[in-house]
């Protein structure tokens, strides 16, 4: 397995981490989460695969995440076997407001262990936000059964959205304490703005100024 | 709250059984795949219903252990891939005082779905520049400590209003945060419009100290030259 590990170019270490669970879940919501920050209520349905990578500050240096967030619907799966090969970590995700996306947390383990041997993987709750909880916390059972770590989460909330990959990170460097640090904050460059660039901005600032910013009533 | 209690002897033995689950699995045909499928969803009906069915005193804890058994450590050892040294920490603010910090959320705004979208949430800082005193803002989302917000204050650029929010601040920036120029417009919301007003304070405290020093630097025009640009307002 030592031999597929694999560096960015820059000699940062590299891990394929494989993101499945039924469709709708929240897995590409999850992704975009920590890759931008945002959070994306639409539904589109991912079709086949799509890799991020996403680097993580630690004590023990910088990592990176390919993550292969798969479609989850399986009239958009491809290949399927295919994206499993080689994977080093996984998340598998159900949404804790369907009772049908924990079942099928069986299959999806199934089918990921079928290639994948002996990788760490998660076992993710996502929507703990959402008042109406349909699988509650005791009736998390599978990770026990098959030895996979689990965490509640809110891809919403951002409840435990690092725990995850905090995890993963501490299982694939050997590190049980191992934390994420902060990224360095380099010095930005001086920009200089003329006067006809800054009324090309003031432009674009009113239009942003009169579209209300979501969820308002957030207490953060 | 980090729980890495491990359950090696239990864990052990299951393993095995799954390991020689799976070996098999591959070569059988689809008919009896399914079987395994539905064999296993059976069995897994019927150990949730085991749960349901333990004693009521046990329920009493249960909230409180819950969290702490759900995320328990049921993982089996393995073998690290990689080991690494673990590494001075620096954050690029070593050289930096901190003028200003208070949590929020910050959003940018997309242009093309005319929408904000969220960026970040964690501290948002003023951050000066303990010899050069230039004045930068700088935030970090929480948890991943990952940079969502960079770039220095500029003079000519003003904190404006948004429709509907007493507690939030937008401006246009040429944001560092990914280490490449992105020319956005910002927004930044309070836990209160208390703390936004502050935040404005603070910020326009900011500008005025890095008019001057635009102003310095102009004066003597063998250090950045081009500067000029900027304070023309």
């Amino acid at each position: 397995m030592a031999s597929n590990l694999q560096t960015d170019g820059t000699n940062v270490p590299t891990f394929k981490i494989i993101l499945v669970g039924d469709g709708g879940v929240g897995k590409t919501t999850f992704v975009k989460r920590h890759l931008s920050g945002e959070f994306e209520k639409k539904y589109i349905a991912t079709v086949g695969v799509e890799v991020h990578p996403l680097k993580f500050h630690t004590n023990r240096g910088p990592i990176v995440f390919n993550v292969w967030d798969t479609a989850g619907q399986e009239k958009f799966g491809g290949l399927r076997d295919g994206y499993y090969i080689q994977g080093q970590g996984a998340i598998i995700m159900f949404d804790v407001t369907s009772r049908i996306t924990y079942k099928n947390v069986a299959n999806w383990h199934r089918d990921l262990v079928r290639v994948c041997e002996n990788i760490p993987i998660v076992l993710v709750g996502n929507k703990v936000d959402v008042k109406d909880r349909k699988v509650k916390a005791k009736q998390i059972t599978f990770h026990r059964k098959k030895n996979l770590q689990y965490y509640d989460i809110s891809a919403k909330s951002n409840y435990n959205f690092e725990k995850p990959f905090l995890w993963l990170a501490r299982k694939l460097v050997g590190d049980p304490n191992l934390v994420f640090v902060e990224a360095p904050a380099l010095a930005p460059a001086e920009v200089h703005i003329d006067d006809s660039y800054k009324a090309q901005m003031e432009a674009e600032l009113q239009q942003a100024q009169n579209v209300a910013l979501p969820d308002e009533d957030d207490d953060m | 709250m980090q729980i890495n209690k491990q359950t090696t002897k239990k864990s052990g033995r299951l393993q095995v059984t799954t390991c020689a689950q799976n070996d098999h699995e591959t070569t059988f045909p689809f008919w009896f795949l399914l079987q395994v499928r539905s064999a296993a969803f059976l069995m897994s009906t019927a150990s949730t219903k085991q749960e349901n069915e333990e004693p009521q005193e046990e329920q009493k804890n249960e909230q409180e252990d819950e969290k702490t058994t759900l995320e328990e450590d049921y993982s089996v050892p393995f073998k690290p891939l990689v080991t690494l040294d673990e590494v001075q920490v620096t954050t690029g603010e070593e050289d930096e005082e901190v003028l200003y910090k208070n949590r929020a959320k910050l959003f940018r705004f997309d242009k093309q779905g005319s929408q904000w979208k969220e960026r970040g949430t964690g501290d948002i800082k003023i951050l000066q520049h303990k010899e050069t005193k230039k004045i930068r803002l700088l935030m970090r989302r929480e948890k991943t400590l990952k940079i969502c917000l960079n770039h220095y204050v500029n003079p000519s650029i003003q904190l404006e209003e948004n429709v509907g929010s007493d507690r939030s601040w937008v401006w246009n920036a040429i944001d560092y945060a990914d280490e490449v120029a992105d020319e956005c417009v910002l927004a930044i919301r309070f836990p209160n419009s208390e703390q936004a007003k502050k935040f404005k304070e603070a910020y326009d405290n900011a500008r005025t100290s890095m008019q001057k020093l635009a102003k310095a630097s102009k004066d003597s025009p063998q250090k950045e030259e081009d500067k000029e640009q900027v304070s023309k307002e």
